[in-house]
């Protein structure tokens, strides 16, 4: 076999291993889709939206109040998260860039990223929820929020450090403050990376179950009122999964098919708007 | 002819932080008003420290300093109670590699003029467009102000940023290396633009390029090693200059 040969030929092995790997990915995602659709498909209809649970064994009514419950916690987290999260990532790239003091939060950040999910429920638990006396969608909210804020600096940081910075620079040369560089020139230059570390933050905290479970817990009852217990697509998911009712596990399929397909949606819709935005 | 001085720099040193070294060593030269200044030495003689002087582009790093005095009419500029954002709009600046913002061709020309508060929609039109003009693009680009500005070529987001240097109406613009990115065509564009230029700024350019400096320069400086051999204009620097260090270098003979 000739040199040329032989490259050619690790080529097609690299690029067979790696289709190979990819696919495979891909089918894992398909398999669970279709999966979850399959087992829950009767459980799948507008009633699992619109009504309440209906008393246990009766094989009736619907998820409305984990729907609403997970809304309402991932967009209190997603307010309170994204916005700590983006301004403590600029702070660290470019206020206090090259600093020690920036180096330990961003160490910190990642060591909190990798802290497991259930410690930041307890933790949630022994400050918001043990004082107060009684779980609270509130509690839920700040565990996810916990959460997203280090993926979210993390990423905000990494993306500010990319841009270049003699485009900085050429913005201060125009007589820019410090304020409007990072305003107009960094975050502009940064917003699809910094938009997409958003999103997959978001889509990390919705499907968490185990933080919830000692912060929002659950609730049997629609509530709008953020200082009650509040019912969650993961919780419920839980719950009904272990449940010994034949109808709780349809319905717990049907809430795991909409979650999955939501965050899948929710991820690619992003991705798409971002691409279309970034060639304009 | 009188010429009138714009800038005078004043036994000026400079330190980069954390050395005790002075990158600059006690620099003394005029800048002429209308009038283009070329400086030019090997790499490492301090011409862009020298250059990045004039708009305080230091002053974005830490424990930098400053000795000495640079005038510009007449007043200091180092002095502590200078205004940076004042000083840069009134100082231009144009970089080695382009540097277009990440917006429409319009918003990069129309940006200095936001930060000064100038919401006017036919005010902004106006001077974007007298920019554009003046830097030459005005008849590549007229047709898409809309279109985001790293669509353009590498000459033409140069011009792009020279457009938006003068937007503002600077009295000095300052060009480090502003071709050396560039192909040939591109980079005798920007050179006729410097020429025509000067006619209403003051420009220092600092510039590699010896024919550039001889093609487009009225004054030149000659520096080496942080510090500053000879000035003069740019006809006696390359065909009698007085020092031999700079017939050295004009010549070839190293650098």
């Amino acid at each position: 076999m000739t040199l040329v040969q032989r490259r050619k030929l690790k080529g097609y092995i690299a690029l067979t291993l790696s289709t190979l790997a990819a696919l495979s990915g891909l089918f894992w995602l398909v398999f669970i889709i279709f999966d979850v659709l399959r087992h829950g498909i009767t459980a799948l209809n507008l009633d699992l939206f619109l009504e309440d649970p209906a008393p246990p064994g009766i094989p009736e009514g619907g998820l409305r109040n984990a729907f609403v419950g997970q809304l309402l916690i991932t967009s209190v987290a997603t307010l309170i998260g994204v916005p700590l999260g983006v301004l403590g990532g600029t702070f660290i790239a470019e206020y206090a860039r090259g600093t020690k003091f920036a180096r330990l939060i961003s160490i910190l950040s990642d060591i909190m990223v990798s802290v497991p999910s259930i410690v930041v429920g307890t933790f949630i638990y022994a400050i918001l929820v043990k004082p107060f006396g009684h779980f609270s969608g509130w509690a839920g909210a700040a565990a996810l929020a916990f959460i997203m804020i280090p993926v979210v600096l993390r990423t905000t940081e990494d993306m500010l450090k990319l841009v270049p910075w003699t485009l900085r620079e050429a913005a201060f040369a125009l007589g820019a403050s410090y304020f409007r560089v990072i305003k107009d020139i960094a975050y502009r230059a940064a917003a699809t990376g910094i938009l997409t570390g958003i999103i997959l933050a978001i889509a990390r905290v919705a499907g968490e179950t185990a933080p919830l479970l000692f912060t929002s817990f659950n609730n049997s009852y629609f509530t709008l009122n953020m200082n009650e217990p509040m019912a969650s697509l993961t919780v419920t998911i839980f719950n009904y999964a272990m449940g010994p009712y034949e109808d709780w596990h349809e319905k717990a399929w049907a809430a795991a098919f909409v979650i999955t397909v939501v965050i899948l949606v929710v991820t690619v819709v992003t991705r798409s708007i971002i691409h279309w935005r970034y060639k304009n | 002819m009188e010429e009138k001085i714009k800038i005078e720099v004043k036994n000026f040193s400079f330190y980069y932080a954390k050395s005790d070294k002075p990158a600059l060593k006690n620099i003394n030269m005029p800048v002429y008003e209308n009038r283009v200044t070329a400086l030019i030495g090997p790499s490492g003689c301090g011409k862009t420290t020298l250059l990045r002087s004039f708009n305080r582009m230091h002053d974005l790093y830490h424990g930098n300093r400053y000795e000495g005095e640079i005038l510009l009419d007449g007043k200091n500029i180092l002095a502590d109670d200078v205004d940076l954002i004042d000083l840069r709009s009134r100082v231009g600046m144009v970089f080695q590699k382009p540097t277009p913002f990440p917006m429409s061709i319009f918003d990069n020309v129309a940006y200095g003029l936001k930060l000064r508060g100038i919401k006017n929609k036919s005010e902004l039109e106006g001077r974007v467009e007298k920019a554009l003009k003046q830097a030459a693009l005005w008849e590549e680009v007229k047709d898409r102000l809309k279109d985001s500005a790293s669509g353009l070529s590498g000459g033409q987001q140069q011009r792009l940023v020279i457009a938006r240097a003068l937007a503002v109406e600077p009295e000095v613009l300052l060009f480090d290396e502003p071709t050396s990115a560039l192909d040939p065509i591109s980079t005798s564009k920007i050179e006729e633009l410097v020429v025509s230029l000067k006619e209403t700024v003051t420009i220092i350019i600092v510039t590699h390029n010896m024919q550039q400096a001889a093609r487009v320069s009225d004054y030149t400086a000659f520096m080496y090693l942080g510090e500053l051999i000879e000035f003069d204009k740019t006809d006696i620097i390359f065909t009698s200059p007085k020092k031999k260090l700079t017939e050295d270098y004009i010549t070839g003979r190293f650098g």
